[in-house]
């Protein structure tokens, strides 16, 4: 089943002279992760916004196309999918409450919100911090927080509700080591309970493993969509101007015809005197 | 010489410290990594190097200034600063405004701060979009914006918090080169960073900041593979397994040493 399906969706920014989506389709299966990736304004992020109805509802601009998100047209409002899709941004300053004093009630907003009992409150928002590894923030004021750990409490304050549809968008850029294995780790896992997950990333070397398929966008939208293992040895995804793991790119700049190694042991198979 | 000097430095923004008696010396020309884990203290750090926050005990020195009495401003013309988020440093319509803001409050004259600009633009990749407005830009691309507009009258310190997140791997490679090079004309360099592989490619040493002290001051060699938060990043841990040692790990120099050494087995079929 398609939790997120797009087709045929062109979608342009006001007063931008192009479109960031052309003519865009495809679909993101519950129990998947499915990664998006692409050179910069290829589109990846702007299909992430467009599916979670952010575009055009906040931002403007013109859309066309259909876009479901659990069955639902995104850009007709949240009614029916409030707590079921989670969106994260790259910038996670910009998605908090405001209004929280401490991370604890930060990440309990959003239940609260949708009337959950208190009992079930407390469980649940110990629970995700304990997933993110920030239980230790719990009492902080969320404004005190880092830039990574400020990352893993919003995307916290999301597992929380459980949804069935994640959409993030280079969700690992302010996370260090540990906290990038952990989200890929909670990826999959998330995708094991039978939500769909969505991410646009440029961080191959991590996602790799990761991912079941890879979409890669140029010009706004898909251009080569396979397993991540097949398209990243290949050349069609250094044609559509993004890049693979750095063994990749290495072997790519030595010469080495596809398919070529992904990583560093098949790198060192591969050249090894 | 030293470009930023942190003496005994402790800053809290409540009652708990964030910074518990760091000491540091950056001296011209180095490359130094400011790791950690997430909420150590490495952006408050910055802020201070910046002036925009003050130290509650101790001193920092910045390119032979005491900050104690100084704004973020009376900093411009000795050190660049790229901000965490850039969206919270960028201000002007276009692009050029942007890096252009710089040099005219240092009162260039027109055609030197113009030159500066465009050099600039064009080595970090972005005379494309010098009269695109920032905000119409993918974040990513503002950061570049971000790192020009701190590079632009060419500081002696620079200070940059996540210089290549989100950035895709041609940009990363790139802010390398831009970095590496304006280290060999003398430019000291102090970057957080999470990107290791970025951290191999362009500076040499590390500062290990653990519950707002400084854990370790090591050269990355050292660290990186060798300390279970640092893996060695894919390029440093295929140079040594393939035995090329003291090289930078980079595409462009493993490739050129790939391609030029037959034995090791770039000729296999």
């Amino acid at each position: 089943m398609s939790a997120l399906l797009m087709e045929g969706v062109t979608f342009t920014y006001p007063g931008a002279g192009a479109p960031a989506l052309r003519d865009c389709s495809f679909s993101a299966a519950n129990g998947e992760v499915t990664w998006l990736t692409g050179a910069l304004g290829a589109g990846t992020s702007t299909a992430l916004l467009v599916a979670a109805g952010l575009a055009p509802r906040h931002t403007g601009g013109e859309r066309s196309g259909q876009v479901r998100a659990l069955g639902t047209d995104p850009a007709e409002g949240a009614a029916g999918l409030g707590g079921r899709v989670a969106l994260v941004l790259s910038s996670p300053g910009a998605q908090l409450s405001g209004i929280a004093e401490t991370v604890a009630q930060e990440v309990a907003f959003a239940p609260a919100n949708l009337g959950w009992p208190a009992t079930r409150i407390h469980a649940a928002v110990s629970h995700a911090l304990d997933r993110m590894g920030v239980a230790h923030l719990a009492p902080r004021g969320p404004a005190t927080l880092s830039g990574g750990e400020l990352q893993r409490v919003v995307i916290a304050s999301m597992l929380v509700l459980e949804p069935d549809l994640w959409l993030l968008d280079e969700p690992t850029s302010a996370l260090d080591t540990t906290g990038r294995s952990l989200l890929h780790a909670l990826l999959r896992s998330e995708a094991a309970r039978g939500a769909a997950v969505v991410i646009a990333s440029e961080d191959a070397d991590g996602l790799h493993p990761a991912a079941d398929r890879v979409l890669v966008f140029r010009q706004g939208r898909p251009v080569v969509e396979g397993a991540p293992d097949e398209v990243l040895r290949g050349d069609a995804i250094w044609a559509a101007g993004a890049g693979s793991t750095t063994v990749a790119a290495l072997g790519r700049a030595s010469g080495v015809a596809s398919p070529r190694p992904l990583t560093v042991s098949e790198g060192v198979r591969r050249w090894a005197r | 010489m030293t470009r930023l000097l942190l003496d005994s430095v402790s800053f809290g923004y409540g009652q708990a410290l964030v910074l518990d008696g760091i000491s540091l010396q950056v001296g011209a020309g180095e490359g130094v990594a400011l790791l950690g884990p997430n909420g150590a203290g490495k952006t408050t750090l910055t802020r201070l190097a910046m002036a925009l926050q003050h130290p509650r005990g101790g001193q920092v020195v910045t390119v032979g200034r005491n900050t104690r009495r100084l704004r973020p401003e009376d900093l411009a013309d000795v050190a660049g600063y790229l901000f965490q988020h850039p969206e919270s440093q960028l201000f002007a319509r276009t692009v050029r405004a942007e890096v252009g803001f710089g040099p005219a409050q240092l009162r260039w004259a027109g055609g030197r701060a113009a030159a500066a600009v465009d050099q600039v633009l064009s080595e970090l990749g972005l005379a494309s979009v010098a009269d695109a407005h920032p905000y119409d830009l993918p974040g990513p691309t503002r950061r570049l914006v971000g790192l020009a507009a701190a590079l632009v009258c060419g500081p002696p310190l620079l200070v940059l918090d996540e210089p290549t997140a989100g950035l895709d791997r041609a940009s990363r490679t790139r802010v390398a080169e831009v970095l590496l090079a304006r280290r060999a004309g003398g430019t000291a360099v102090l970057a957080v960073t999470h990107d290791l592989e970025f951290a191999a490619a362009a500076l040499d040493r590390g500062l290990l900041l653990v519950g707002g002290q400084v854990a370790r001051d090591i050269a990355l060699g050292a660290l990186l593979g060798h300390h279970p938060e640092f893996p060695a990043p894919p390029l440093v841990d295929l140079s040594r397994q393939l035995g090329f040692h003291g090289v930078r790990p980079t595409v462009a120099v493993l490739s050129s040493l790939l391609t030029s050494h037959p034995q090791t087995g770039t000729l296999e079929a």
